[in-house]
């Protein structure tokens, strides 16, 4: 019978004895020596060829074969050689890597480990950010598993690569150094500039300094990032410059000339301009960043979260936020948004309206009439609504728990910092099913794994620390942001698919709420379990982007159920049509993320706009369910051929009657085109289920 | 008796309200170029209080406005679950019919409706985002019709928003 080899690219191969021999004999020649048939047949025997033996494996016992017969100079010439070739095989595989890049249809689909969200078009650029990212994983892999060996020992290191090998979890944003995201006070820049964290600017003092040192502070910020940077003072800050050189009453007389030079513009003009120079700024790709933009968010409040968040707080120069100029600013800008993304693709900021409830319905009134208006115009962006100004959201996911109200003299509004340390995922779908192949309880398996990624996330906190005490993180120093502020959190994907697995019925139905109040309800145990002064964890469901898709593929892959490319970040099927607009606000309402702490947005799709009216009685749907945290989104044109952009979902541009379209949708809070995600998540846009309008 | 088919949460066909509509089934008008032809069949589960109750209870607070969607075999009817809706929200839900007939049966409330749509669909004239089309929607006012099929028209027409019309 004859003999096969397994070669490194799993092929299968007849076994050669020339090939040894031939690389025995280099091996000698290397050291100016001479292998005679005589010493090749003594190490020969020391090798051990049996069918399906990998070349490595030879390899190994040639190594050791050379030492046995101590052949020490020729075992090391041969080491050396094997370890050259393997440095060899690495470069030609980021080669190849980099050819299949270039060959790829977007960036998206081209990047092979964790492909970067915010990039429209493959270039250079991107490319450079993609070829260390294989690096960065191992690099902080081996930290964390260094730190939980340290901490909780080999078998606990150990069980959580093997878990992270056979995708029960997912490691978010392995392929960055930084900390995941945060939601920065500003006050620290607004007293002493950038230098703290290690800039060269002072702190603004008028209008045109804080336009300029804005947009260099978040890009520093995010540089320092891997996520989203949230600025929820912005709108209060530039209030307070331009209240500083056009007076507190500023917007009472926009249309007055106070720009003497040529252009002899109007207030209005150049607030509308600062608007532009920060927005267009900020929407650059960026160099630092492989060509990414950052990720900027920004909040609007209603009077009532307004004066509780900010009615402690004072400007250097004594004063206090204003609301009514405040007011007007907020509305100028979102407005002024709105008809500039008429112009242009600009996914920058992600805005979050927050709303205070009271009674079923928005507690102020002008800022529910505001909303529902402004989603009437067609404008995107998203909502929290609470019925306590006790927490917050102020990233396009991230909700948290404010615990601090409370002004400081060093670091500004207590309730705006937080953020997200770091997330690390639990794929349910694969963990429920696996235990139902072993015909174990669910609850057992799943309980181990949650507390293995507490562990985990502990161990990443301990090298946060590690790297916050040799002055690695400025952002925590200057005060920007605050370690025990940051949480720790655990990701959910795959929570529909899970249910499905058991045979339970997706929609709103006391076992689908059970499993789903069981499952969260554990993290949450965990959560506060592990809960220290100086170390808080929460839970949400994750934004599908990229791990959705991994996750069903390589559970498909393993003989798992799966039912669709891309893993939900819904508790409904988006494809399923029987659900209607109600029953989806119902499955996002408080019963169901009760124990998600971290959040969930409910992306309401809709192919058409509503009236202001239908919004409104919508804005109460969500009061009414507990539905904190939602958008809708209505697909947007954009023609190819002439560039105009529709805020409509149409099949034809109504400008040049062109039919080659593309289309911007909201996926987890940024606008994107549609042809610029990945191939895997196209296809989910497509199925996913735009409400329709049913024909009259 | 009424039989439904299905039923769903919409916002075109009543402009400014969020809707429950429900398809009625069995329609006899049998219009040529019909967009759901199995709803002129004897089709669907039986719609009578009980089930209008149990979508009351579910959907009641979020909807501004439940709408029939034909049921011209049995106005009677229609207008007993109308009465019933009106009676059990007390007057809080608004009411509209969809129905297929050019006018109404003299016996037919008028007053218990807020919204009427009337007029088989004809294809060559179209629906009611068609301007040529002989289908009317109007706004009942103290018993009164009043003609809003304009609205429809103008929605259609780019770029204003959709507006509440009324």
């Amino acid at each position: 019978m004859e003999t096969f080899i397994i070669k490194r690219d799993g092929k299968k191969e007849a076994f050669s004895i020339g090939k040894i021999k031939d690389a025995i004999r280099k091996a000698f020649l290397s050291v100016g020596s001479f292998a005679t048939d005589e010493v090749i047949a003594n190490i020969l025997c020391r090798v051990n060829i049996s069918n399906g033996v990998t070349v490595e494996d030879i390899q190994n016992q040639v190594e050791i074969a050379l030492m046995s017969e101590r052949y020490y100079a020729v075992a090391k010439a041969y080491m050396i050689y094997r370890q050259k070739h393997l440095e060899d095989r690495e470069v030609r595989d980021k080669l190849q890597f980099l050819m299949d890049y270039c060959d790829a249809q977007n960036a998206a689909t081209g990047s092979k480990f964790d492909a970067n969200a915010n990039v429209e078009n493959k270039n250079l650029a991107t490319l450079i950010g993609e070829l260390p990212k294989s690096n960065f994983i191992r690099l902080n892999r081996r930290m964390l598993t260094d730190r939980i060996k340290d901490m909780y020992g080999k078998e606990v290191s150990d069980r959580y690569l093997d878990l992270l090998n056979n995708h029960y979890i997912y490691k978010n944003d392995e392929t960055s150094l930084a900390n995941y995201c945060a939601s920065i006070t500003m006050y620290p820049w607004l007293i002493s500039g950038t230098a703290s964290i290690g800039g060269n600017s002072k702190a603004p003092t008028n209008l045109k300094s804080f336009c300029g040192g804005f947009i260099n502070m978040v890009f520093m910020v995010s540089s320092m990032l891997s996520g989203a940077c949230a600025t929820p003072e912005f709108l209060m800050y530039m209030n307070y410059f331009i209240g500083l050189e056009f007076g507190d009453d500023y917007y009472l007389n926009t249309d007055r000339i106070v720009d003497l030079s040529k252009k002899q513009r109007t207030l209005d003009k150049v607030i509308t301009d600062c608007f532009e120079q920060i927005v267009y700024s900020i929407n650059q790709p960026t160099g630092a960043r492989n060509f990414q933009a950052v990720f900027w968010n920004i909040s609007y409040y209603d009077r009532f979260y307004f004066e509780s968040l900010f009615g402690e707080f004072y400007f250097p120069n004594g004063t206090q936020p204003h609301w009514d100029s405040m007011n007007w600013l907020q509305k100028r800008f979102m407005k002024w948004f709105n008809q500039e993304r008429t112009k242009t693709i600009l996914t920058f900021p992600v805005e979050t309206m927050a709303l205070l409830s009271a009674d079923g319905d928005a507690k102020d009134k002008e800022y529910g009439d505001f909303t529902a208006e402004m989603y009437a115009e067609g404008h995107s962006f998203f909502t929290y609504m609470s019925d306590n100004a006790d927490s917050l959201s102020s990233c396009c996911r991230l909700r948290n728990e404010i615990t601090d109200n409370g002004f400081s003299y060093t670091l500004g509004a207590g309730g705006v910092s937080t953020g997200s340390k770091s997330v690390l995922t639990i794929n349910l779908s694969r963990c429920i099913q696996d235990s139902a192949r072993k015909g174990k309880h669910y609850l057992f398996f799943l309980e181990e794994v949650v507390d293995l990624v507490h562990k985990v996330q502990v161990a990443y906190n301990e090298n946060l620390k590690y790297m916050h005490e040799k002055g690695m993180l400025p952002l925590f120093d200057a005060g920007y942001i605050n370690m025990s502020r940051q949480y720790l959190t655990i990701g959910v994907n795959g929570l529909v698919e899970a249910a499905e697995s058991l045979g339970i019925e997706i929609t709103d139905n006391p076992k689908y709420l059970e499993f789903v109040q069981q499952v969260l309800g554990l993290i949450e145990y965990y959560n506060k379990k592990y809960r220290t002064k100086d170390m808080m964890f929460n839970c949400e469901m994750i934004p599908a982007e990229n791990v959705g898709v991994k996750h069903a593929k390589w559970d498909k892959r393993d003989g798992f159920k799966v039912n669709r490319d891309c893993y939900n970040s819904y508790f409904y099927i988006v494809e399923d049509e029987s659900i209607n607009i109600l029953d989806k606000f119902r499955l996002h309402g408080h019963k169901y993320i009760e124990h998600l702490t971290g959040g969930s947005a409910l992306h309401m799709n809709l192919d058409e706009h509503l009236s202001k009216g239908q919004y409104k009685q919508l804005l109460r749907v969500a009061v009414q369910e507990g539905c904190n945290y939602f958008t809708f989104n209505i697909p947007n044109t954009v023609c190819n051929s002439c560039g105009h952009i529709d805020k409509h979902n149409l099949k034809t541009c109504p400008v040049c009657n062109s039919q080659d379209v593309d289309y911007l949708t909201r996926i987890i809070g940024y606008m994107k085109r549609v042809s610029n995600f990945s191939e895997s998540r196209q296809i989910e846009a497509s199925q996913r289920h735009y409400a329709t309008v049913s024909q009259l | 008796m009424l039989l439904y088919h299905s039923y769903n949460i919409v916002f075109q066909e009543v402009p400014g309200e969020v809707t429950l509509a429900i398809n009625l089934s069995n329609c006899p008008n049998g219009c040529k170029g019909c967009h759901s032809p199995y709803l002129q069949e004897n089709t669907g589960s039986t719609l009578d209080e009980n089930v209008i109750a149990t979508l009351l209870a579910r959907y009641g607070e979020a909807i501004t406005c439940i709408c029939f969607m034909g049921g011209d075999a049995n106005p009677e009817d229609v207008q007993n679950l109308v009465w019933f809706i009106k009676n059990n929200t007390q007057g809080r839900l608004k009411t509209a019919w969809y129905s297929g007939r050019p006018k109404l049966t003299d016996q037919f409330n008028l007053t218990t409706l807020d919204y009427l749509k009337l007029g088989p669909y004809i294809e060559q004239l179209g629906g009611l985002d068609s301007p040529a089309t002989n289908q009317r929607f109007y706004c009942v006012i103290d018993g009164e019709l009043e003609d809003k099929t304009l609205g429809f028209q103008k929605r259609k027409s780019l770029p204003a928003f959709p507006y509440d019309i009324f």
